[in-house]
């Protein structure tokens, strides 16, 4: 059948992501591939799953791996919208602590407003010595 | 002319305010009143307007909202020894006069002092507007278990020892029920201050209106909850 051909296919294609990016804990590459296994079974022969989902109440494996496919993404989402926002939290730190750096340079160094496209006649003398220009550092 | 008005901080958060921010901010520094202007990440030349006025600009390199934008100017405001801080908008809806009476009423006893339309005077705005910003200041009430006349006035005033208490972590709008939550754990003594709020064509075109409530109570129910 095309959809056990498919569904081998995509569960393949995550296999070889897994693979990869392997350099994670070994723990963790068995869980995935043990998964990934298991989903391979359920594909090839679908009505042995229907013994463990009556085993747990569940008239159909179908319906038991939906259940709890559902679960899974609920939690995934939870997950990664936690994340989100201590990301966002880490972001607006940083800003916050760019922008008010910033203003403190620039008490200090006050910012050019406005880039003329020529420079000016006669340049104010700089009370830096010449090796602060950057372009005459060894790169 | 005002010796004692230098430690006051006036914070004010810009976004895209470019056309009325130096007249805004010139109102306030003429009076005295130190100011910072957060531009927070505008697109314009709201940084540079804001600077030609002669006040400090902190810039956020990108944008991340009026919560997180007031929140930086306080920061900034405490780090130069500010005694009060005032918070006040951008879009030139707000009257510089009322800043002395919120310090009076910090002076007078209170943490922290509320600007209140519904006490003061509204001019310019719709029906539909004061409608909305009523059920507003009905809901915020049963939100917060405070007493108000306004809600989310953005005129408010503190003293710096508070600072720390109505810390906001919510960048977005959702900041003013932070703040008002945070007022009535920490039991300060707020008092409301009447006050002018003038709509215009500009500010009633970057006002909130019914659509973003919904946006502000998801942030405010599903967001930070610390």
């Amino acid at each position: 059948m095309i959809i056990r051909v498919l569904l081998l296919l995509a569960l393949a294609a995550i296999g070889w992501f897994i693979f990869l990016r392997r350099n994670k804990l070994p723990f963790h590459i068995v869980t995935m591939f043990g998964l990934l296994g298991a989903g391979a079974v359920a594909v090839v022969v679908p009505h042995e799953t229907d013994r463990i989902a009556q085993w747990v109440g569940v008239e159909r494996g179908a319906d038991l791996i939906i259940y709890l496919s559902i679960v899974a993404v609920l939690f995934v989402l939870v997950h990664y919208f936690a994340k989100f926002v201590e990301i966002e939290q880490k972001l607006t730190q940083l800003t916050r602590e760019l922008a008010i750096l910033r203003a403190e340079v620039e008490r200090v160094v006050p910012p050019a407003t406005k880039v003329s496209p020529s420079p000016p006649a006669s340049p104010p003398a700089s009370p830096r010595p010449a090796t602060d220009d950057v372009s005459e550092l060894p790169q | 002319m005002h010796p004692d008005r230098h430690d006051t901080w006036v914070v004010i958060a810009a976004y895209n305010e470019g056309a009325v921010i130096r007249d805004v901010v010139l109102g306030v520094a003429r009076e005295g009143w130190s100011v910072v202007v957060v531009d927070d990440g505008s697109r314009d030349d709201t940084a540079d307007c804001a600077r030609s006025a002669g006040v400090t600009v902190v810039r956020h390199a990108v944008n991340l909202g009026q919560g997180a934008a007031l929140q930086t100017g306080i920061d900034f405001a405490l780090r130069r020894g500010a005694r009060h801080i005032v918070t006040f908008d951008a879009d030139g809806q707000m009257a510089v006069e009322d800043i002395p009476v919120l310090i009076a009423a910090l002076d007078a006893g209170a943490d922290i002092a509320l600007g209140s339309r519904f006490l003061g005077t509204v001019e310019g705005a719709t029906r539909e507007r004061m409608a909305l910003l009523k059920t507003a200041v009905m809901m915020s009430n049963r939100m917060s278990g405070l007493e108000l006349t306004d809600a989310h006035c953005g005129l408010r005033a503190f003293h710096a020892h508070v600072a720390p208490k109505v810390r906001m972590v919510q960048n977005r709008m959702a900041h003013a029920s932070e703040l008002l939550r945070k007022i009535k754990q920490s039991r300060l003594r707020v008092v409301e201050v009447p006050c002018t709020i003038r709509y215009t064509a500009h500010s009633m075109a970057k006002g909130q209106g019914g659509f973003q409530a919904v946006r502000i109570l998801f942030d405010y129910f599903f967001r930070a909850a610390s």
